[in-house]
């Protein structure tokens, strides 16, 4: 490949493929970010066709992951105790930076998608995921995904009734009693 | 408190240049830093992206669930020393709270992996359990697809295959992934571009 553009002058082959392949990459992230076709490259800014196609591949078929939701709730329950004992010392005058955290929690199982769940999700149209989603050990399918279906309509069902938020109601109740 | 960073933006017509704040996370940051309960949002945000990380990384629900546990909960206890550092040459959007809570998230994945090497190692075969009552034969192809791709990555090398996580899964960008892999952004695009190819490799020779 040629060292066309300023940018990629001085540099040894490698560096230049690297480069090329660097840009390539932006463009067709960006493109699947914005739901997308990626915008026309030039041929001389294309990396080699096996790179290509593993960019192309690994772009539409890698699944995002998210842990099961009673995990996510369990530690967001930790998470509300720790912000609680650093708001003591806080509101105390102190640092508030030495509070000492339990790290390890109980083992959780993973999440269960309950089947009153899936019946009332399964004709959501709504919930079209465009690449595979694993939901705390179960993978599921690209085009539609029970357990982001689960996800999202439990999300609707509990909108911003946070477990930190009642911690911070709790605190302020306790302070006034 | 954190130094703002702030960078121009704007047309000259709609009456000069203005400031923006680099960090997208930079008012959630700060709110949490006054506010460790606030920290609930940045929380929320990065959740699944941590645990992506982890469970490529770590091969075991239990285990990345365990190492995002740790990476959050250290996240917080360290909030208040987190200072700001993003740069105009960083771009819009960059985000070094990100780039720092990836940097806590790969600490506590090494140690977890210091622990599984005492232990038999269970495959990622993830995506091999699926199930989708809706379409089972597109359903199979897909999985199949994502098997592959799945497999690809896991056999690639320690850096490698952390970049090509951290560029495809968790979509950061160059610069972010140098900073959470303590490398220059040179050696990542060069670590990228050798990854693919080994990966380019290990799927021509199965479905797409």
């Amino acid at each position: 490949m040629t060292a066309g553009p300023p940018e990629i002058r001085g540099r040894d082959s490698l560096e230049i493929d690297a480069l090329v392949t660097d840009r390539y990459l932006e463009s067709i992230l960006a493109a699947h970010a914005r739901g997308a076709d990626m915008a026309p490259i030039p041929a001389d800014r294309h990396p080699d066709p096996d790179v290509r196609q593993a960019v192309a591949r690994l772009a539409r078929e890698l699944p995002r992951l998210h842990p099961s939701f009673r995990f996510e709730e369990a530690l967001a329950g930790k998470l509300q105790e720790a912000a609680a004992r650093m708001r003591l010392p806080l509101a105390a005058g102190g640092e508030g930076d030495a509070s000492v955290l339990a790290v390890r929690g109980p083992d959780l199982p993973i999440a269960a998608i309950d089947e009153g769940d899936r019946i009332r999700l399964l004709g959501d149209t709504r919930l079209v995921i465009g690449r595979p989603l694993l939901v705390g050990g179960a993978v599921t399918s690209a085009a539609l995904s029970i357990a982001g279906a689960v996800y999202v309509a439990w999300r609707i069902r509990h909108p911003q009734a946070s477990p930190m938020a009642r911690a911070i109601r709790a605190v302020a109740r306790t302070r006034l009693a | 408190m954190a130094r703002p960073a702030l960078r121009k933006v704007g047309r000259p017509e709609e009456g000069g240049p203005r400031l923006a704040h680099l960090d997208r996370d930079r008012r959630l940051v700060e709110a949490a830093q006054a506010d460790p309960a606030r920290f609930e949002a940045l929380y929320r945000k990065y959740l699944a992206q941590v645990y992506s990380f982890a469970y490529y990384e770590l091969r075991d629900h239990h285990e990345a669930e365990d190492a995002t546990e740790r990476t959050f909960l250290a996240a917080l206890a360290g909030l208040a020393r987190f200072e700001e550092r993003a740069r105009p040459a960083d771009g819009e959007g960059a985000s070094t709270f990100r780039v720092w809570l990836f940097q806590i998230a790969r600490n506590a994945i090494a140690e977890r992996r210091r622990r599984q090497r005492r232990r038999p190692e269970a495959p990622l075969e993830a995506a091999e359990h699926v199930a989708d009552p809706l379409d089972l034969e597109a359903t199979a192809v897909r999985h199949d697809a994502a098997t592959a791709a799945v497999r690809a990555i896991s056999r690639l090398a320690g850096d490698r295959r952390r970049a090509l996580i951290l560029r495809f899964v968790d979509e950061m960008t160059t610069h972010e992934i140098a900073g959470v892999l303590g490398r220059s952004e040179g050696a990542v695009r060069v670590l990228i571009h050798r990854a693919l190819r080994t990966v380019a490799r290990e799927l021509d020779d199965q479905p797409q």
